[in-house]
């Protein structure tokens, strides 16, 4: 029961943290003015001033805030979120075409960037001031100073521009031909998946082949926190009591650094994980810029340029909620592995 | 006197290497511990006692480190004649022996308990360490039994049939290995005194397969991580518990089922010093060590968990190494008691003597500082406190703060000498150098 | 009894000039925070010299010279020591006065943010009850949209151009150091002296600044110092997006957006315009890399848990 109640009462402040976003987002929204904010429902290209004002007094784009406020979120509501120009259709058909390249990215980089580093974070910890330690730590280091952009650009001269190989883009023209051609369902729209329900092993193949620089750029800048993190918190388990306490029952190195020690640091690490696995979603932004994939990220730049209202608070607003439902689940996690928390 | 020694340890040094510098922890500490007797080990905090026990079963921590000296153990009859020196033995060597023939109970309870597992969990690993065979056996009695219950060629019985083969294959694994295992010890042991390059060769090649010496399970290994077949596992976890329960049951625990179940922060402090000393007790160890154990304690608990110890050793364990800074816990508990002083042994005498007539002037003034029922005078203290150990004093390191000091205190170490029969004392007063007061 | 050993026990080093010397010894034992000091003291010394270096020859310094509007980007020569970027802008002026641009940013963020930190910071966690849960409530909504996102619609909000960057990085990251001086002030409140000093009635003001704040500082400096290394990290990724400076400002990530087309070379040589693209990544790796080292270095010798091993 009280797993139960410590859910909904999770549940309420995910509600009011959201309810915060939605208020942050539109007071970003209105700092615009009205003949910016108009372009959420311009369609085409050609309008003249005069269409702009009569859409403006249309749409009510000068009236009071709050109620502005209201009916924004009514609209959001009735799934109505404006028009996106560098879309070209409305903003949530872009959403349904930009979001599986992105997540198919995510889902892929994610567990290798959270496994690299806690697999070298342990290793640090557990090999503390071998040359072992010192290589990880100047790889997290490092990691952590590179610009994403920089490390990206760098990928892709060394390997796509010198190598020939790993170019970038989602797929080739052949695969494409292959995805809109006869016979081929998009169940997912996930490019690895669907290649895979539809047996076709070049989609996969081409699809994870294109995946190979964006991922390593990923888990390089991004590894190297959640490596930090699990060092230190497993040298500081290393040197807790209850160590000492293991190690006189007799228990083996493998025991104590396996059951004993790594229990409990992972319990931070879980949530810089899950921290991470939203994060990665914002930035994607560079990722796909450089690597040219057109998922919400790379959505998100263009419509930052061209002043694409529409997208740009959508984009905001989704990777909040994202971000707040990822944190749900890993506080639900944690409840589950960390039995101090369960009863508090 | 018919006494035996159980452990000693012979100029002791252990020294911590901080960036600050070197701290000399232990300066050639010598403590015996005699078979059925309770040790008490005092002195002010920061002097060294825990560092001694944490040596003797060598769990010093990083940057911690045994520089030199012996530490040994007479573990059973067989080792009687010389005792194992651990200090040149494997980590391996050391993991089989600590809970189980030596084990520790620890200061501060709430820390001492890993929270993330339940106290089934931390009291069960004693058992699957050090008393595997005994386990599987007892499983496959109660399996035996339960089967000449049962009729033959139900689909349970096919289970039980499967998964008493894997035990057996288990137990039989865990036999060759402990067999193994105790050629190695006993090659070692023989080798021990010999030091010719050849015997050294033969150690070292003794030494890295005892390391990498594991039980080799062959299919049972495969078996525990197939979702089926790893049921044969809850029969063994079974006995275990109901070994853990058992356990807790007779240090007093109220009811142990429910116990058992709990994890470290659902415990009072008392209820987790008793876990604590359940883990310490699994195996029935030779010597418990006791590091404060009470120090921590409500005064209410404190005596109870002393009496729970001063009665575990009549009933379960030979001897204890009590470590306290209480000095009437040491009159209350110990037989004999050595007093310790920034990593030097200062006295060391039965409690009687000691309290009748203390030699070590750190002693007389430890003794001199406790409050007596009829206290009328002001309460005496030593002045100072206890020095940095990077750079200790010269000489005999209570020169500073001593009352008594002498010239020859600054500049030589006092040897230990046997002052009357049994109470021996480390202290330019009584070695007979005379150095003229300063 | 007069001794010597006693003598030094009642005079002792001041313990705070004790503790000081005690960790610039220990500070500067380490490696990699001298290497750190050094990148951040090369940089420094980079940024003020820059008008000898590189003398402007536009009215505005920020604007880098260019020569000729040829696209192709040059290699180092003579004239250009660096090369120059897509173009003809100097690569060699662009990252001098870059420098002095990454430094503005880095310390005018810091500064603000530690400001506001220490203003909100102090208000939650000092007073608790309504005020603390509002701030920290408040911060949570901060928290829950990606930086760099939400910093690319606030600069389309606000309008492009660096101060803009700057304001925007300023709005975004004070929750992190609120958040940090708010739990390091609960920690100190609760801690004898303070109960101590309040019990002899000193007033609320007092306590604050001449109590707690000095018990929190170390942690926030841990925090600024670290912190300076992201958020040019930032700035120059809003740059790089084309959401920062103007082209042709002096600003590193201005310059590496420039190379975007550059990554594939000419069939006959394919890294030919490595420099383009190499050279200015590298020094913002470098400089971040300082910051970076020295917050880490920083973090060692004065976390009270990791000083001592």
């Amino acid at each position: 029961m009280s797993l139960l109640s410590y859910i909904i009462r999770r549940l309420l402040l995910m509600v009011l943290v959201l309810i915060g976003v939605s208020l942050l987002v539109f007071t970003v929204m209105m700092l615009l003015p009205p003949g910016q904010r108009v372009a959420a429902y311009v369609t085409n290209d050609r309008v003249s001033p005069a269409q702009m004002d009569a859409m403006i007094a249309k749409y009510g784009l000068n009236d009071p805030a709050p109620v502005q406020y209201f009916r924004w979120v009514r609209n959001l509501l009735h799934g109505e979120f404006g028009y996106s120009i560098t879309a070209s259709s409305p903003v949530i058909d872009g959403f349904v075409r930009f979001f599986p390249v992105t997540l198919g990215l995510v889902l892929f980089s994610a567990p290798l960037i959270i496994l690299v580093g806690i697999f070298l974070g342990t290793l640090g910890a557990v090999r503390k001031d071998t040359p072992t330690d010192h290589f990880t730590r100047v790889f997290a280091i490092v990691g952590y100073s590179l610009p994403t952009f920089w490390l990206g650009l760098l990928l892709m001269m060394i390997f796509y521009g010198f190598a020939g190989i790993f170019p970038p883009g989602t797929v080739s023209n052949d695969v494409r031909n292959i995805i809109y051609g006869e016979g081929y369902h998009q169940y997912t729209h996930l490019l690895v998946l669907d290649g895979i329900l539809n047996w076709r092993w070049q989609v996969v193949g081409d699809a994870l082949y294109r995946m190979v620089l964006p991922t390593l750029n990923l888990v390089v800048i991004n590894s190297a926190l959640i490596m930090r993190l699990m060092r230190s918190s497993m040298l500081e388990s290393l040197g807790q009591d209850y160590m000492m306490t293991a190690r006189a029952k007799g228990a083996d190195r493998k025991t104590l650094f396996r059951r004993h020690a790594r229990r409990n640091a992972m319990l931070p690490v879980i949530t810089v994980s899950g921290l991470t696995f939203a994060g990665l979603m914002g930035g994607m932004v560079i990722t796909e810029t450089i690597f040219d994939r057109k998922g919400i990220g790379w959505w998100m730049a263009q419509a930052a340029l061209q002043l694409d209202v529409a997208a740009i608070m959508f984009n905001v607003l989704f990777l909040g909620t994202i971000y707040v439902v990822i944190n749900l689940i890993v506080d639900l996690i944690y409840a589950y592995v960390d039995p101090r928390v369960r009863l508090s | 006197m018919g006494t035996l020694t159980l452990a000693e340890t012979q100029d002791l040094h252990t020294n911590f290497y901080t960036f600050e510098g070197v701290v000399r922890a232990l300066n050639g500490v010598n403590v015996v511990v005699q078979q059925g007797e309770t040790y008490g080990l005092v002195g002010e905090s920061g002097c060294g006692k825990s560092v001694t026990v944490r040596s003797m079963m060598r769990i010093v921590q990083a940057p911690g480190r045994i520089d030199s000296g012996r530490i040994v153990l007479f573990l059973n009859d067989q080792e009687r004649a010389r005792g194992i020196e651990i200090v040149q033995r494997t980590e391996t060597y050391m993991e089989s022996i600590r809970g189980s023939d030596i084990s520790m109970i620890f200061q501060e309870p709430g820390a001492a308990l890993n929270p993330v597992l339940s106290v089934l969990e931390q009291v069960k690993e004693s058992y699957q360490f050090h008393r595997m065979e005994q386990m599987i056996e007892e499983t496959l009695a109660a399996m035996d039994a339960e089967r000449s219950r049962r009729r033959r060629g139900s689909l349970r019985g096919a289970g039980a049939v499967i998964q008493a083969a894997l035990l057996r294959k288990e137990l039989a694994a865990t036999r060759r290995f402990d067999e193994r295992v105790r050629r190695i010890d006993n090659e070692l042991y023989q080798l021990e005194t010999s030091s010719d390059t050849r015997s050294e060769e033969r150690k070292a090649d003794l030494n890295r397969s005892r390391d990498h010496a594991r039980p080799r399970t062959g299919i049972v290994a495969v078996a525990r991580r197939i979702p089926f077949l790893r049921r044969y596992r809850r029969r063994l976890d079974a006995t275990v518990r109901a070994h853990v329960v058992e356990l807790l049951r007779t240090l007093g625990i109220p009811n142990p089922e429910n116990i058992v179940q709990r994890y470290p922060h659902e415990l009072s402090g008392g209820m987790a010093q008793r876990i604590v000393i359940a883990i310490a007790l699994a195996c029935h160890p030779t010597l418990l060590i006791a590091d404060e154990p009470t120090s921590n304690l409500d005064v209410t608990i404190q005596a109870q968990i002393v009496e729970l110890i001063k009665e575990l050793k009549r009933t379960i364990i030979s001897s204890v190494l009590f470590i306290t800074h209480d000095l009437g816990l040491v009159a209350e508990v110990c037989d004999r008691v050595t007093v310790m002083y920034a990593g030097d042994v200062s006295e060391t005498a039965t409690v009687r003597e000691l309290f009748r007539n203390p030699l070590h002037p750190y002693a007389v003034g430890l003794l001199a500082s406790v409050p007596k029922a009829e206290q009328a005078e002001e309460l005496a203290m030593i002045p100072g406190a206890v020095p940095n150990l990077i750079a200790p004093p010269t000489g005999c390191r209570f020169h500073p703060r001593c009352p008594r000091r002498m010239d020859i205190c600054v500049r030589e170490k006092p040897d230990t000498v046997e002052h009357t029969p049994g109470h021996w004392v480390a202290c330019h007063l009584y070695t007979g150098k005379d150095g003229g007061h300063a | 009894m007069e001794t010597r050993t006693d003598q030094r026990q009642l005079r002792p080093m001041h313990p705070r000039l004790r503790e000081m010397l005690f960790t610039a010894k220990r500070f500067l034992r380490n490696p990699l925070s001298v290497i750190g000091l050094s990148l951040i003291v090369i940089f420094g010394v980079i940024a003020i010299l820059a008008p000898v270096l590189e003398p402007p020859t536009n009215r505005d310094p920020y604007k880098i010279p260019h020569n000729g509007y040829r696209i192709e980007p040059s290699p180092p020569s003579a004239a250009h020591p660096l090369g120059t970027t897509q173009q003809q802008y100097d690569m060699l002026y662009g990252l001098v006065w870059g420098a002095r641009s990454a430094f503005k940013i880095g310390v005018l963020v810091v500064a603000a943010n530690l400001l506001i930190g220490i203003i909100l910071g102090a208000l939650a966690g000092y007073f608790g009850g309504i005020v603390d849960e509002v701030i920290m409530r408040i911060a949570d909504i901060f928290y829950a949209i990606p930086f760099l996102v939400m910093a690319m619609a606030l600069v389309v909000a606000i309008g492009r151009g660096l101060k803009a960057v700057i304001i925007v990085l300023i709005i975004l990251e004070w929750p992190s150091y609120t958040r940090v001086i708010r739990s390091d002030i609960l920690v100190t409140r609760g801690k004898d002296f303070i109960l101590a000093a309040r019990a002899s009635g000193a007033s609320h003001l007092r306590i604050i600044f001449s109590h707690i704040l000095p018990n929190a500082m170390y942690s926030v400096l841990i925090l600024a110092s670290l912190n300076i290394g992201t958020t040019i990290l930032t700035a120059a990724a809003l740059s790089f997006l084309g959401l920062g400076s103007e082209t042709g400002t002096a600003d590193w990530g201005q310059i590496v957006s420039l190379c975007r087309n550059w990554i594939v070379g000419t069939p006959g040589n394919r890294f030919a315009y490595w420099y383009t693209v190499f050279i200015p990544g590298f020094v913002i790796s470098l400089f971040v890399l300082g910051w970076n080292l020295l917050g880490d270095a920083v973090r060692d010798v004065f976390d009270p848990r990791m000083r001592r091993r």
